[in-house]
């Protein structure tokens, strides 16, 4: 049986957002601390402290889905700021720096207390010290910092033995700036650090995580793939940006429990599925149709996505010391996805688990290490469409022209 | 006192290690000693003399072919960082015995992650490498992380070399460069009265690839006699960094004269001296005082910029940012509030070469923005 009725798990999620975001910025209107968190920093320690956070690319996703982004980004370059590097991050601080008006998204972003973000690549200190100086909100850089060597299948080790797979220098460090940042927080929000809440936080996002680890090893195993790859993203994403709470290990389960019952039922998003696909790189935001048409005309359906495969390996961090435990979940945490060898080796894993066919690997200006991660799947005998383009937003690229390429690709597949 | 034969000669010596950038390293290599390039403005290249060995930074050279690094180095990579990439899978000159990349910017990260999967896939022939992850965050929990760093390196180095560094080799290697750091800074504060700006950075680059004895000495020769300053109108030059003189040979045959830089190969270079010969005084000197652009603060720099524009009397001021290498366009709009004179910025700039048309607005609108 086939279908395009939406995941209840994705709706679910949005209605969420919508409501827990208006209940938030309400508080904060009235003076409750609201903290701008980027999405690789350690969130948890906000949720452990009852402070509300908003993750500034998610919020940045909002902007853009409202096709503010334009305006917004006019505002830095009024100022003299760049307004085409890291666009997408910039995009709260160019929303906060330009004129308030009446059609923000979602009501806009209130004024945050503190923003805390990592100091990874050149930009992102520069880019949040800007919401200091020029907004007077204090910012709270933490390092990003590289490791030498690195163990290669980190998937195995990152859950019980991330002592070893991140090596103690690199969690000293987050652990240490996480030790000094709790009475900065203290102070700035009025709120009290309690490490038995920290505790139960890091457990509930390790289960979600589980959670997600079972979605995903669904996902892979099941004879055809019972769900559209896009209507997991915003049910995985979502309860990502909650982790820590209870909602969001619901919401997990809730996914874990509506994909199960789809594979027992044989559900298939194509009934004739002959091509399983893996899209790596950049998604296509301005066409998701684009994911979904190959499946009638040529049985081929994107089964993978970098946010749930990430969900399941990429969180999970067990251990007695959560603080600790917390540090170990970040101080890595670009690594995984973006620098080889972990990130290369994880997608040959990955698209060896997903029996995928081939996979579409778009190759971005800020991509990383493209010419080694498409070796790593040739090597593995998988192949490799590469698609260059200069942005993500459309402009660089010609939807039909790529829809041509793509289905003459999937044709010649082996 | 006029310039004498020796000081024309010093000058003629630190010019020479400047185009030539591994003269001193091909001289050593003959010698039968090692020789360590280095990628990374903030390198302690007192571990690497302690070790006896030669510390090279490697600079590169515009014109190479960068295809094949370009292949490997894709996306948005500084052009210099892809350049340093094609030299070292193309090696012209003596094979390095070692390399050393630290975290100084991103594209050196960058640089170090390709070497490594270049290495572990086996797909390239490389010297052996390590990387010194040294961050600058002014917390303490840097400074430790960097101390640990630090001892790494140092036992790298020591098994390397096959005997551990020793305190009397580490105190010497500090002295040694401390001499270094004075003549730099008799550099720093004497350029904009007596030097054109493409001299005072190729004496900086020198500085980069001599033994470091020799360079203080070289270049204390060379300033033994006060120089006469070419014609030119000031400009103070932030943004990018220079590794060779290119960019400056250009700017000052447009009629301008650089009397000072804020980046990572000019009067930056400009540091106090590590005050303890001991893997602790580096720590601290590596983590407070040897900060490149990229951990230096919009206010810092906008700063910098007043400051410098009133030491040189500078009439200008010039963010020039190659291709990739933006991250100093965040810091333009206050360092151009801060310096009283006309401003602009150039972005978007090839590897060793800079367009010059948007140069016209500094003569007189206040400040500009141009893209090449
Ligand atoms: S996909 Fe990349 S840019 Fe987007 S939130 Fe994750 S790390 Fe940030
Ligand atoms: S990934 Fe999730 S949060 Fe991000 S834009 Fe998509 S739906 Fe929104």
């Amino acid at each position: 049986m086939t279908g395009r009725q939406r995941l209840a798990a994705a709706g679910a999620a949005l209605s969420h957002q919508r409501e827990w975001f208006a209940g938030t910025r309400a508080e904060a209107e009235r003076g409750r601390p609201l903290a701008l968190v980027n999405a690789d920093a350690p969130q948890e320690i906000f949720r452990a402290m009852d402070v509300p956070y908003v993750v500034n690319q998610w919020w940045a996703s909002i902007i853009s889905a409202k096709r503010m982004s334009g305006r917004y980004l006019e505002a830095l370059r009024g100022r003299g700021l760049p307004d085409d590097i890291e666009q997408y991050s910039a995009l709260p601080l160019a929303e906060a720096l330009a004129p308030r008006a009446d059609d923000a998204p979602w009501g806009g972003l209130p004024r945050p207390s503190l923003v805390l973000a990592e100091c990874t690549g050149d930009s992102m200190r520069r880019m949040f010290g800007l919401w200091e100086s020029e907004l007077g909100v204090p910012f709270l850089p933490l390092e990003s910092a590289v490791a030498e060597n690195v163990p290669t299948e980190w998937w195995t080790l990152m859950r019980h033995d991330w002592e070893s797979a991140v090596g103690p220098a690199r969690i000293d460090l987050l652990e240490q700036e996480l030790r000094a940042l709790v009475p900065r927080l203290e102070e700035l929000t009025g709120a009290a650090y309690d490490p038995d809440r920290l505790a139960e936080v890091m457990a509930l996002s390790n289960e979600q995580a589980e959670w997600n680890r079972r979605t995903r090893d669904l996902l892979a195993r099941a004879p055809r793939c019972p769900v559209p790859v896009n209507d997991v993203i915003p049910a995985v994403m979502i309860p990502q940006w909650h982790r820590g709470t209870r909602w969001a290990t619901s919401a997990a389960e809730n996914l874990y429990r509506e994909v199960s019952a789809l594979v027992e039922k044989d559900h298939a998003v194509v009934e004739d599925e002959r091509r399983r696909l893996m899209w790596i790189g950049r998604g296509l935001w301005f066409d998701m149709n684009f994911y979904r048409s190959f499946e009638e005309s040529h049985g081929a359906v994107f089964v993978w996505s970098m946010y749930l495969a990430l969900a399941a390996d990429a969180y999970a961090r067990y251990g007695e010391d959560p603080l600790r435990a917390l540090a170990a979940r970040f101080c890595a945490f670009r690594d995984q996805m973006y620098t080889p060898p972990w990130s290369v080796e994880w997608y040959v894993k990955e698209a060896k688990e997903h029996r995928v066919d081939g996979v579409v690997h778009l190759i971005s200006p800020d991509s990383r290490s493209s010419w080694f991660t498409t070796h790593a799947l040739e090597a593995a005998g998988v192949p490799v469409l590469e698609i260059r383009a200069d942005n993500a937003d459309g402009r660089s690229l010609d939807p039909s022209a790529l829809h041509r390429q793509v289905a003459d690709w999937i044709r010649a597949l082996p | 006192m006029a310039p004498s034969d020796t000081t024309h000669r010093a000058a003629a010596a630190l010019r020479a290690a400047h185009d030539d950038p591994l003269l001193h390293a091909r001289d050593w290599a003959a010698r039968g000693r090692p020789v360590v390039g280095y990628v990374g403005a903030d390198t302690p290249v007192e571990l690497i003399t302690a070790a006896g060995a030669l510390p090279v930074r490697l600079t590169g050279r515009p014109g190479r072919d960068t295809r094949r690094a370009r292949a490997y180095l894709d996306g948005a990579v500084d052009p210099h960082t892809v350049n340093l990439l094609a030299g070292l899978l193309a090696p012209e000159g003596p094979a390095l015995d070692l390399l050393v990349l630290t975290h100084d910017c991103d594209a050196s990260v960058q640089l170090f992650h390709t070497l490594r999967e270049l290495r572990r896939i086996r797909a390239e022939e490389l010297p052996p490498f390590h990387f010194a992850d040294l961050l600058h965050l002014p917390g303490e929990a840097t400074r430790r992380y960097n101390l640990r760093g630090l001892r790494r390196l140092a036992d790298q180095l020591g098994a390397w070399r096959g005997a551990a560094l020793t305190p009397a080799e580490l105190e010497e290697a500090v002295a040694a460069h401390n001499t270094a750091r004075a003549a730099r800074r008799e550099l720093r504060g004497r350029r904009a009265a007596e030097l054109s700006g493409a001299d005072a950075l190729r004496w900086y680059t020198a500085g980069t690839v001599m033994p470091p004895g020799l360079y203080a000495r070289t270049l204390t020769e060379a300033l033994s006699a006060p120089g006469t300053p070419p014609p030119g109108r000031p400009l103070l030059l932030s943004g990018s960094a220079h590794d060779t003189a290119a960019v400056y040979d250009t700017l000052e045959a447009g009629g301008w004269r650089v009397v000072g830089d804020d980046h990572d190969s000019g009067d930056s270079a400009d540091q106090p001296p590590v005050t303890e010969p001991t893997l602790e005084g580096l720590a601290e000197h590596y983590t407070r005082e040897v900060r490149p652009a990229t951990a230096r603060t919009a206010r810092e720099r906008a700063g910098a910029a007043a400051a410098g524009v009133k030491e040189g009397r500078a009439e200008a001021f010039l963010c020039y940012c190659r291709r990739h290498d933006d991250a100093h366009r965040w810091d333009f709009p206050a360092q151009r509030a801060a310096a009283p004179v006309p401003s602009a910025l150039l972005h978007d700039q090839p590897y060793g070469e800079i367009d010059t048309t948007g140069l016209d607005a500094l003569s007189d609108r206040p400040a500009t923005e141009v893209a090449s």
